[in-house]
């Protein structure tokens, strides 16, 4: 099988699992929709505050809800140890990295897109002008999430405390990303010009880029027995 | 016996530092006299990065060769790191109440180097905590490359977020001469107590692996 193909069967199989089961995508989404309550009774989220700061709640929710993702993805894995038999598959590791990632990125993105409607009905927003910018904003978000993300899972998954150390490795190495997320979403949001956003999505790439670059060279060593 | 004349060279570098900060350069015109902070806070932040960068150093050889000494780099880069960061982090805010008014800004050198100081400590908290001695330096040489790879994304990021509030001055502030030589034997010497220290602190952690593997082989006896 060739490279691609193997990520594809790895993803595949995720994506069956999870479709089949839903364990993650339910819990993810209830507990992004309990994130968005605490928010709303810290701020009063209501009313002209929303604009400023609604951006920095969806995004806090999102990070918050993929730490419980991620770590996640690696454990189904760990518990009979299904990772072992997939360690001894020939080829190249990178391409169970990669599978995992993309499988991932689909999570997030699905959980954002299910959450961002509590988000509009709750707060009175009515999206459909904003959506296709704001996805393009997520994609890019929910990537550089995963790159990273899915190695740190992976990492944390054989350690100690392990469910302490993931946001520990995970919160400030994403903060880059974060923070140009929260900007873009709030120049949307905003209604702002492309102009604006376009040095913010160009960050976001860019870290999406390097990050998934770097994991699937670094996997190999991070996921060695 | 290198050590020790190492120690002495550095103890001479350190009293002409002081000679040369305080009793050398003249006093800046609208800052006064807390301004001398800046021979200690910019070379600080130098021996930060520095060592931030002999961490990416360390870790990319261990992951190459596998042998240990790599990982005594990168781990005693990384605590140095952490607590000269952390003397950037300290005197920042001692020189900004009197010239801004207040302790914390967020400002964007400020915000960068905080985000990357908690970078770092999470890296020694991982292996301090996660990982087990025998995955530690490799777990640990993977976030070393991830974490160095990541400070000039936290630099441009934090830009774009707040360039409106850059206090700091550009980069090649013109300095008086006197100033401009200061600064330079102020950065020789942090240079010299970083890789000083850098020094010590790798032989600490042979001598404490040393002693680990004597306690086993005396176990297994």
């Amino acid at each position: 099988m060739s490279f691609i193909g193997r990520a594809l069967a790895i993803l595949r199989k995720d994506l069956q699992a999870e479709w089949r089961t839903k364990e993650r995508l339910s819990p993810m989404v209830f507990f992004t929709l309990l994130v968005l309550l605490v928010f709303n009774f810290s701020f009063e989220l209501g009313g002209a505050a929303l604009r400023e700061i609604g951006p920095g709640v969806l995004w806090s929710s999102y990070v918050f809800a993929s730490l419980l993702g991620l770590g996640r993805s690696f454990a189904d894995e760990h518990e009979n140890d299904a990772l072992d038999a997939l360690l001894l598959a020939p080829g190249d590791h990178g391409a169970i990295y990669l599978g995992k990632m993309v499988g991932n990125l689909v999570f997030l993105l699905a959980i954002e897109l299910l959450s961002l409607h509590f988000f509009a009905l709750f707060f009175n927003l009515s999206l459909g002008f904003f959506l296709v910018p704001l996805l393009a904003v997520f994609v890019l978000g929910s990537a550089c999430l995963a790159s990273v993300g899915t190695l740190f899972a992976a990492m944390s998954n054989n350690m100690r405390l392990r469910e302490l150390l993931l946001p520990l490795l995970l919160l400030p190495m994403i903060m880059p990303a974060l923070i140009s997320c929260v900007a873009a979403t709030k120049i949307v949001l905003a209604n702002g010009h492309f102009t604006e956003l376009l040095p913010h999505m160009q960050m976001l790439g860019v870290y999406a880029v390097v990050f998934t670059v770097l994991s699937l060279m670094l996997f190999e060593y991070a996921i060695e027995e | 016996m290198r050590s020790t004349l190492v120690s002495y060279v550095l103890f001479a570098a350190m009293l002409i530092a002081l000679a040369a900060v305080f009793l050398w350069v003249p006093t800046e015109k609208e800052m006064g006299i807390i301004q001398r902070i800046f021979y200690f806070h910019v070379p600080s932040a130098m021996s930060a990065f520095l060592a931030f960068f002999l961490v990416f150093i360390g870790s990319i050889q261990y992951l190459r060769t596998r042998e240990e000494k790599w990982d005594r780099l990168a781990l005693s880069a990384a605590e140095l790191g952490v607590m000269f960061g952390l003397i950037v982090l300290i005197t920042g805010p001692l020189w900004a109440k009197p010239v801004w008014g207040v302790y914390w800004r967020w400002e964007p050198r400020l915000t960068s180097m905080l985000i990357t100081f908690t970078i770092y400590v999470a890296y020694l908290m991982v292996r301090d905590y996660g990982a087990q001695a025998s995955q530690a330096p490799r777990l640990g040489a993977v976030m070393g490359i991830l974490a160095f790879a990541n400070v000039p994304l936290v630099y441009y990021a934090v830009d774009l977020w707040s360039a409106d509030q850059q206090l700091h001055p550009p980069r090649n502030v013109g300095l008086e001469p006197t100033m401009e030589y200061a600064k330079w034997i102020c950065y020789a010497t942090f240079f010299l107590l970083l890789f000083h220290l850098v020094a010590q602190r790798m032989e600490l952690a042979r001598i404490e692996s040393a002693v680990v593997r004597l306690r086993q082989k005396l176990d297994d006896a």
